[in-house]
């Protein structure tokens, strides 16, 4: 038995490494995904004003920062007793939904097609993997060109959401009470014209590409299909209720939809490099301990678990639980679901543009409570992003996070469940150990973002490193 | 026009033409490959810039927001044409399409053959505790794990200039904010001063980085204040460019006004936001009615939080 590891995983955000197993026909038997990065957020928040968890927490991720800025804003404002205005809702969405249309046409172009067609002949698109590109040349170029277009298009779309958001990336305008910006006809009407040309955009070049792709590779509708489940926080507040939104959240398990009970989330850490006492904990009372000799132990990344069962987080899991996307869980069908998530969240927009109301702010002063307990439960690009907080003296005594990717590329729990992305890459054959692009295509489809480096080694050498468990058999 | 032939031949295994002979070819099948003229001007200016000044980027404990933010540079240029036509980027974790092995074997190759010549740019901050486990950059062809503090010492001592891009960076950031959980040290720390630029902000600014990588290559080490940073854009404090200045004091977040009073870091932090903004100048964190949080000071978070002063 050979092993096959990539380390560092490229083309994701953070550090990540992928070791597998693979038997003598080179199909995948175990696989092991590793987190190499710990920087201890939840620590350095404690004692702190509670308010500044929304400047911090959204550094955890400089792709996703406006989810773990609406995750905090929401804890904050569930704790504080409060619910914001129509109008900071509605500029809170936009932001969002602007950095959710910037992280998909990155994700695309400049995260995942390098894996499917041939970048120019130069760096950094050299060298590279790919010994399976199956597309025409004029297609490959075609798709290259729109790889230059979609580095204007995120630009843009980053550009629209800090006409509200200050800056991005790393909003500065959304604080607990609402939101500092003041929108005028002229801002509104600004930002009308980047989504309208955002529009064209995903309308003529994003989904064709897409489809070029999905035809040409249409093997990978049975690639990576991951264990059926698919799970969703629910994102974009329809209204001041909570429940009402664009996309609502929901469990999906083989076909059947049902309810999210907040209160079945769990994390284990028997794989991961924290304190055995940290483990089977839901995390408004969770710990982050971290202990990195403890043998065993394989990642930074916790296992976060519903009911026990890992569960796929991201596009396809929202666009699923909404029925907007009913084709099947696999590698393709997660680009997609992402696609036409791009899509349904541009057309939304419009809508909400026509909603603001000009020269209106939107901010109510809140005295922070003495002690309290919140919780924010959103969605990030790339899947469900949740934010536990707990206040005493005034001060942030306790804050939990769980990122999307911590879900999708988690270790095994306590019980041995792999995670879903360990999951995916079972079953699954490689062609060629030496370029493995096969485990990078449907590490890719998740769009992991850990701050990863993804290891993969040689397969004709004997893996050697403190960092890797057995399989468990 | 001359070519680079023998060093894309090295490099590049999977390219058995020349790149005079692949132009050839492809201006005389330009039809067939459905290439208009444009495509092949753009392949040509491609081809002719395998010269291009190398530059290594590496990630420590970061967000990837500088990452992020360098794609959204718009001044003095956008980020295609430096990519193409300025720099030959020869790792970015986030961009390259190589990984595992082969991404660590040209790191290995670049830091031998290109000893003394290319730029580092360094985006986080760097873990100490724990042998440095707390990241790790890849795992080296040897097959040992490369931590961030490791992979700054070897590539630092072989770069011509290193760029701390972003506070993490340049001055530890969050991740080294109370109680510095992984004792986390930025870029100066750890390598030869005179050799690092300094370019704090939470994202780093793309103009900044994009113009200091230029004038790296043109002219080499620009003007530094005390702190290593750029004199250019660093010299004064935010509070003195700002058009807020003097004019009537905001008594809640959101009012038009000048927010000292609600907690701004504008008077203690050098930076040219102002001058610069964000994002193609469309907007900038006081211009949406909110205190500046000091992203760019030394002792961000910790010597500039609470962020509310209310
Ligand atoms: S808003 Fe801040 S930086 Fe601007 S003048 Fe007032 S205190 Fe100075
Ligand atoms: S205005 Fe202040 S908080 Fe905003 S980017 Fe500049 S230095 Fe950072």
């Amino acid at each position: 038995m050979a092993k096959i590891k990539i380390d560092p995983v490229t083309r994701i955000e953070g550090h990540l490494a992928i070791e597998v197993d693979i038997d003598s026909n080179n199909n995948v038997i175990y696989a092991h995904s590793t987190g190499n990065l710990f920087r201890g957020f939840e620590k350095i928040l404690i004692g702190r004003d509670p308010r500044d968890a929304v400047h911090l927490t959204q550094r955890i991720c400089g792709v996703c920062p406006v989810s773990h800025c609406m995750a905090s804003v929401n804890a904050l404002e569930n704790a504080f007793g409060y619910t914001p205005s129509d109008q900071a809702r509605i500029i809170r969405n936009l932001i969002l939904g602007s950095n959710f249309i910037a992280s998909h046409i990155l994700h695309f172009y400049h995260l995942a097609a390098l894996d499917y067609i041939q970048g120019p002949e130069m760096e950094p698109w050299t060298p590279h993997y790919n010994t399976d590109c199956r597309l025409t040349s004029s297609q490959n170029q075609a798709i290259i060109d729109n790889y230059v277009a979609a580095l204007e298009a995120r630009r843009k779309a980053h550009e629209m959401a800090a006409i509200f958001a200050g800056k991005m990336p790393h909003v500065t305008t959304v604080l607990p009470g609402g939101v500092s910006v003041t929108p005028t006809s002229e801002s509104i009407s600004k930002f009308n014209m980047y989504l309208d040309w955002i529009i064209d955009f995903i309308n003529n070049k994003y989904i064709p590409d897409v489809n070029t792709i999905a035809d040409a590779y249409s093997d990978y509708f049975s690639i990576g299909v991951g264990n059926g489940n698919l799970l969703a926080y629910g994102v974009f507040d329809l209204d001041n209720t909570g429940n009402y939104k664009l996309f609502r959240r929901g469990v999906y398990t083989n076909g059947t939809i049902s309810e999210l009970d907040e209160s079945l989330i769990k994390e284990y850490v028997m794989y991961s490099w924290y304190d055995n006492s940290d483990t089977n904990k839901h995390p408004s009372n969770g710990s982050t301990t971290p202990t990195p000799d403890k043998s065993g132990a394989y990642s930074w990344l916790k296992a976060p678990r519903y009911n026990g069962e890992p569960f796929e987080l991201g596009p396809l899991a929202r666009m699923t639980i909404n029925g907007d996307y009913t084709n099947g869980i696999s590698v393709m069908d997660r680009h997609l679901a992402r696609a036409q998530e791009a899509r349904k969240i541009a057309y939304a927009m419009k809508d909400w543009l026509l909603q603001l109301e000009p020269e209106v702010t939107s901010y109510d002063e809140l005295t922070v409570p003495n002690s309290r307990v919140g919780v924010g439960l959103t969605e990030a690009p790339r899947g469900a992003v949740g934010h536990w907080i707990a206040i005493s003296d005034s001060k942030i005594s306790h804050y939990q996070v769980i990122t999307p990717t911590c879900w999708n590329a988690s270790p095994r729990d306590d019980n041995g469940n792999p995670g879903p992305i360990e999951g995916a890459l079972v079953g699954t054959n490689v062609a060629n150990v030496e370029k493995p692009i096969e485990i990078l295509r449907i590490v890719h489809s998740y769009d992991p973002c850990t701050g990863c480096s993804v290891h993969v080694s040689r397969a004709d050498r004997e893996v050697i490193s403190e960092f890797i468990v057995n399989p468990v058999r | 026009m001359e070519f680079k032939e023998k060093s894309l031949k090295r490099r590049n295994g999977s390219m058995r033409i020349t790149r005079r002979e692949f132009l050839k070819w492809a201006a005389t099948s330009a039809a067939a490959l459905g290439l208009s003229q444009l495509d092949l001007l753009r392949l040509e200016k491609v081809l002719a810039d395998s010269s291009a000044p190398p530059v290594i980027w590496i990630q420590g404990a970061s967000c990837s927001g500088c990452a992020i933010s360098l794609l959204n540079v718009t001044d003095p240029t956008t980020v295609d044409d430096v990519l193409l036509n300025h720099i030959s980027l020869k790792y970015h974790p986030n961009l390259s399409a190589v990984a595992g092995h082969m991404a660590m074997e040209k790191i290995e190759y670049e830091m031998i053959d290109k000893m003394g010549q290319f730029i580092l740019v360094v985006e986080g901050s760097v873990p100490t505790s724990a042998n440095g486990k707390y990241c790790i950059v890849g795992e080296k062809t040897d097959g040992t794990p490369w931590t961030m503090y490791q992979a700054v010492q070897d590539l630092a001592a072989k770069a011509k200039y290193v760029i701390a891009a972003g506070t993490c960076a340049a001055f530890g950031g969050i991740p080294g904010g109370n109680p510095n959980p992984t004792s986390v040290v930025h870029l100066d720390e750890i390598v030869e001063k005179n050799k690092v630029v300094n370019l704090p902000a939470c994202p780093v600014h793309p103009t900044h980085l994009v113009k200091v990588i230029l004038e790296l290559i043109s002219t080499g080490m620009p003007a530094l204040d005390g702190e290593g940073r750029p004199k250019a854009f660093f010299s004064r404090k935010l509070h003195s460019n700002c058009p807020r200045r003097g004019t009537s004091r905001a008594k809640k977040i959101g009012e038009f006004g000048c927010m000292n009073g609600l907690g701004c870091n504008g008077p203690n932090t050098y930076i040219d936001c102002p001058l610069v903004k964000w994002n193609n100048g469309v907007n900038w964190c006081i211009g949406s009615n909110h205190p500046c949080i000091g992203c760019a000071y030394p002792g961000f978070p910790d010597a500039v939080s609470p962020f509310y002063k209310f």
